[in-house]
């Protein structure tokens, strides 16, 4: 039984299959153009504390990135989100993503961005690229500034149980759908998919797809 | 409800060489082409009034949309609608002659826009255009039995701070004291009776302050406020608008002329100046022109109908709010996406986008004050250096020097002169502007008219300031700021030419 194919997606985790670029260091452009001086040293700071914790602990790593960013302005996340796009992201896109991406699109699949950076970055993104959907962190605000503090649901490392909600919400069959991910995060997105994807993986993300026989496809 | 209101109608409009009158005009023409007949009285000089309207409907930008639509019929349509008089407020029935003020006995309403909008202009001249204008106006909407819309402004509230209702007390000052507006006026005009434009000046600004307006403007119209008010014979409609900017959307996004209160804001920013004194919660009462537009065009159907409120403001202080510290670096991120999208100086381009600029309220008032002190010592030591006549290179970078720190210190005197006629606004006081009739007003615009109703509660300020304010100042503001011209378009082949019906009644 063939599956109409607009019931399908493709999900594409930003990080890895499209974007060189880990997010911290987009949290790190913001943080450094803050509005005054003073203020861009005391945020390059805090994320500064926060670098030790990658390795170990990259939940708390990750909170205590964005708490980098409390206080600063909606308008300033807005503005600068669109302008990191346009001179950091926009000319560094992979090929090999824009390529899947175009062969999905061609498929007549519901494209998803996935990301773990800040909507401000990646609304751009996704507009630039045509996708149909995207999911991205968004950032608490009270009176229009950050508190430093990500809305639920957090996007890290993409759960399976928000992966079958968004499917539901839409009427996807996941079962028929495709998922590209890049790093041993992706695993649970791509496990969830039936037609998975590594792309240009990491050493522990590319013996996942060996043992699971997973297409690899390199950059 | 508009267009009902305007079909078959005749108005009078002054003003329609300004900013604002340019906007409302073309927006009435472009929505509401059955108006009856629209005459415009319009200050000719050396070329005559038709001569001028024709340059202006033809090259100024505001004129874009009536162009755009009718080409070269242009010059037909405007002239099956507009009758174009030659006029002069400082004179005794705008120094019309009888058959032309005869022409204007079947006027339906008179929409008065004209007045000089320099903040401490020559009072004389203040008095007799702003003060003394509009009961010229007055005299023919009477002798019409014609109701008559008067464009004043939000700052006749004057140095007050706080919420600041729809309603005119007359003969009571902004800071209480009570007045009679024609014997205020009288006095006012013997005590300015001076030589000197500067002296002339210092009274006024100092007749203004004895009645707590912040300048001789606000003064100026605060007086015909009260004057006309006082004048049971006429059927009065005040409307006042906020700070004036760029169009939000109408005839184009961006569209400015001259220098409003935001240009000279943003002219400091394009300088090494980034500490921006204002108080940072204060609010910057700013509205589009197109909204100014809307928010009168609403206002003439609701006196035509007989169902308008005696004031409406016109402002986004109470609707939708801005304060100083938004606004500050909302220009900022206006000047970043601006040099991003190519525009800008090299200063500007390498340095400025990099230094967001920041409000400084309290003790940091006066910058420009505390960088002279430093400047003024070694612009002395340079020259007494020159004098001594030592080495050429010595004497060649110590002059280069010098016509710098001469540049800067003349920057600086712009900028405290800018800065002290701003501060009341940016600094001095809170006003909250009541815009509830306005709003009232628009909600009952059906469907079809939805395209002039007044929305200035849902502007995004955000994309508004970035997007269109800031692009908007730096192409037809800030030039002139630089002392650069502003280019019109060009003119049609051949140029535009009203056919003889407008010129009926003309002298």
């Amino acid at each position: 039984m063939s599956t109409d194919p607009t019931h399908t997606a493709a999900f594409f985790r930003a990080e890895g299959t499209l974007l060189p670029r880990p997010t911290s260091v987009s949290v790190a452009w913001l943080a450094a153009n803050a509005q005054g001086i003073g203020e861009r040293i005391v945020r390059l700071g805090t994320l500064g504390l926060s670098l030790p914790l990658w390795p170990a602990d990259r939940r708390t790593a990750r909170k205590l990135s964005w708490s980098a960013l409390r206080g600063m302005s909606q308008d300033r996340l807005t503005v600068l989100g669109e302008e990191y796009f346009h001179l950091r992201l926009k000319d560094s896109l992979r090929p090999v993503g824009l390529d899947l991406l175009a062969q999905a699109k061609k498929q007549r699949r519901r494209t998803v961005l996935v990301s773990d950076s800040l909507d401000v970055i990646i609304a751009p993104l996704a507009a630039h690229l045509k996708v149909d959907d995207w999911i991205a962190n968004r950032m608490e605000l009270r009176n229009n500034r950050a508190t430093g503090r990500l809305i639920d649901p957090i996007i890290g490392s993409f759960s399976g149980t928000e992966l079958r909600s968004y499917a539901d919400e839409h009427g996807l069959q996941l079962r028929q759908s495709s998922g590209y991910g890049a790093s041993a995060e992706d695993a649970v997105l791509l496990s969830a998919v039936g037609l998975p994807c590594a792309v240009a993986p990491d050493r522990a993300l590319r013996a996942m797809a060996h043992n699971h026989q997973w297409p690899v496809v390199n950059a | 409800m508009i267009a009902e209101a305007l079909t078959g109608r005749q108005l009078v409009l002054t003003g329609v060489t300004g900013f604002v009158g340019k906007v409302y005009l073309v927006m009435l023409l472009e929505h509401f082409p059955g108006v009856g007949k629209i005459s415009l009285l319009i200050r000719g000089g050396s070329q005559g009034a038709l001569r001028r309207f024709e340059a202006i409907a033809d090259t100024s930008p505001a004129f874009r949309p009536l162009r755009e639509r009718y080409g070269s019929r242009l010059g037909e349509f405007l002239g099956e609608r507009l009758q174009i008089l030659d006029a002069d407020l400082d004179r005794d029935h705008c120094g019309l002659s009888d058959p032309q003020r005869h022409s204007l006995r079947s006027a339906d309403l008179f929409v008065h826009c004209a007045g000089i909008t320099d903040f401490d202009p020559d009072p004389k001249k203040a008095l007799n255009t702003n003060t003394l204008g509009a009961l010229q106006v007055a005299k023919l909407a009477k002798a019409a039995h014609a109701p008559m819309l008067h464009v004043s402004t939000c700052y006749v509230a004057g140095e007050r701070d706080g919420r600041i209702e729809e309603s005119l007390r007359v003969g009571h000052a902004p800071n209480g004291t009570l007045f009679d507006p024609q014997s205020t006026v009288d006095n006012a005009l013997r005590a300015i009776h001076k030589p000197r434009r500067g002296d002339r000046i210092e009274v006024g600004k100092s007749l203004a302050r004895a009645l707590g307006w912040s300048n001789i403007y606000t003064w100026s119209k605060g007086l015909a406020e009260h004057l006309l008010a006082s004048d049971p014979e006429l059927q009065l409609t005040i409307v006042r608008p906020a700070i004036v900017e760029c169009a939000h959307s109408f005839p184009f996004p961006g569209w400015n002329e001259g220098i409003n209160t935001a240009g000279p804001l943003a002219w400091l920013i394009s300088t090494a100046f980034r500490r921006l004194p204002a108080q940072p919660t204060h609010r910057f009462d700013i509205i589009p022109v197109d909204e100014v537009a809307r928010g009168m065009l609403i206002t003439t159907a609701a006196i035509l109908h007989g169902t308008a409120p005696k004031i409406v403001q016109l402002a986004s202080s109470t609707l939708n709010p801005l304060t100083f510290e938004r606004t500050i670096e909302l220009t900022g991120l206006g000047l970043r996406r601006y040099v991003r999208r190519g525009g800008g100086t090299e200063r500007e381009r390498r340095w400025f986008k990099h230094l967001d600029p920041v409000p400084a309220s309290g003790g940091g008032w006066f910058g420009p004050i505390a960088i002279r002190s430093w400047i003024q010592p070694i612009r002395d030591g340079l020259s007494t250096l020159i004098e001594r006549e030592p080495p050429t290179p010595v004497a060649e970078k110590a002059q280069s020097i010098l016509k710098q720190l001469t540049r800067t210190q003349g920057d600086l005197d712009r900028i405290e002169d800018l800065l002290t006629l701003f501060k009341p606004f940016i600094h001095d006081h809170n006003w909250q502007f009541v815009a509830d009739n306005i709003v009232e007003l628009s909600n009952k615009l059906p469907p079809e008219e939805s395209a002039i109703a007044f929305t200035l509660a849902h502007i995004d300020w955000c994309q508004y300031w970035v997007d269109v304010e800031y692009p908007g100042l730096m192409k037809w503001s800030i030039p002139i700021l630089r002392g650069q011209t502003v280019q019109a378009d060009l003119p049609s082949v051949p140029p535009l030419q009203i056919t003889a019906a407008a010129r009926v009644a003309s002298k």
